[in-house]
């Protein structure tokens, strides 16, 4: 259905929340929340999955145990109408301090993208902006580029009204430094399947 | 949100009564299941409720004993669609039905602000529910829009469409296929 003649309903986060409580949706079903629409997950080709376990192993590496957590597909509390599910995120913090909600607020959120490529650059992009997450990555499958947004900042012709100001490209030879850990230098090469 | 990225989850008629069922849709909530979409329907001016009034007293008045003509209320019309027309003639009394009627013999929705949203979307799903007859009151143009004879369009949202179109003036009258000997003046039926 095309959208210019259709308005869907939207749902809150809280609602979203209790629609899974309440058992809505059928066993497996990959939803995330975004702004306020139900979003169907695609399903996950393996050099997706591969690349999500690269990631998540090099950022355990660098990400001490004491002060952070990264999870795997886990829920975030990201606004009053999103709540995605990213591939990996970064979290400061003690996880107990999350049992009240999701964690709301990494401090590194990392997609790859694959067939997502578009939904992930654009549409998470400027959500993820909005909620200020400070650093964003994009694991580029198809050109075989980590994508690395930093900086977000209003941006009106924006999905959500903001961007990532600072946008770099890091091929398989270059190394990125994640803001939350300035010590650290994880090659590219080590994260692309 | 551009839709051209993503894919929203769709609703089945059975989870669209749980939700309502549950309380997570309200009967205040304008909101129909069209194609397993939850639309928002606009809200109404007061030229689009008197034209239901209107409308109402003249299809009444059209139809034989054995009919019954429903206000906005739902229609079972597939697994994935439970729209809310503004007037439904279904056969038989209220009583007749255990659940949401299915087949109405002809269903009429107002448009002002919704005409295309009615023509295309709810024109192409009412078609492939083989739904005999659907009439637009038209505020825009102040004409009534009859189609009928579903079939199949590949180029239609729903791949169906009504094959017939016929556009009538405030002094034209029309036949519904339900009330054969009835002619409704299409004045009447608007504000």
């Amino acid at each position: 259905m095309s959208e210019s003649v259709v308005r869907t309903r939207r749902w809150s986060r809280v609602e979203y929340e209790r629609l899974i409580e309440e058992g809505v949706f059928q066993a497996g079903e990959r939803l995330e929340l975004l702004a306020g629409q139900l979003v169907v997950r695609e399903p996950q080709a393996t050099p997706h999955a591969t690349g999500i376990r690269l990631v998540t192993r090099a950022l355990r590496e660098v990400f001490g145990q004491d002060r952070w957590i990264v999870d795997m597909q886990l829920p975030v509390a990201l606004d009053e109408e999103s709540e995605p599910e990213p591939d990996v995120t970064v979290t400061a913090d003690d996880p107990r301090d999350f049992l009240p909600s999701h964690p709301a607020r990494p401090a590194l959120v990392v997609e790859v993208a694959e067939a997502s490529l578009a939904l992930d650059r654009e549409e998470k992009g400027s959500l993820y902006a909005r909620a200020r997450v400070p650093e964003y990555w994009i694991l580029n499958l198809r050109d075989r580029v980590l994508e690395v947004y930093r900086e977000p900042h209003p941006d009106p012709s924006s999905p959500h009204g903001w961007a990532y100001r600072s946008r770099q490209s890091l091929a398989a030879g270059e190394h990125v430094t994640p803001s939350a850990a300035p010590s650290a230098r994880i090659a590219a090469a080590n994260l692309l399947p | 949100m551009s839709e051209s990225a993503v894919r929203t989850r769709r609703w089945t008629r059975v989870e669209y009564d749980k939700l309502i069922d549950s309380g997570f849709l309200c009967p205040g909530d304008k909101i129909e299941l069209l194609g397993g979409q939850l639309c928002v329907s606009e809200p109404q001016n007061s030229p689009h409720a008197r034209a239901i009034s209107l409308s109402l007293e003249a299809i009444q008045r059209a139809l034989a004993p054995g009919w019954h003509v429903r206000v906005q209320l739902p229609i079972a019309l597939d697994d994935e669609s439970e729209p809310e027309p503004d007037l439904a003639v279904v056969a038989g009394g209220p009583r007749d039905y255990a659940d949401h009627p299915s087949r109405p013999a002809l269903v009429v929705e107002v448009a002002d602000s919704s005409l295309a949203l009615d023509r295309e979307h709810k024109g192409s799903l009412y078609a492939r529910a083989r739904l005999l007859e659907y009439w637009i009151v038209n505020l825009v143009d102040r004409v009534l829009e009859v189609y009928r004879e579903s079939g199949p369009d590949a180029g239609a949202p729903y791949g169906w469409v009504y094959r017939v179109l016929l556009t009538l003036g405030p002094d034209e009258r029309v036949t519904p296929l339900a009330a054969p000997s009835a002619r409704i003046l299409v004045a009447d039926l608007l504000p």
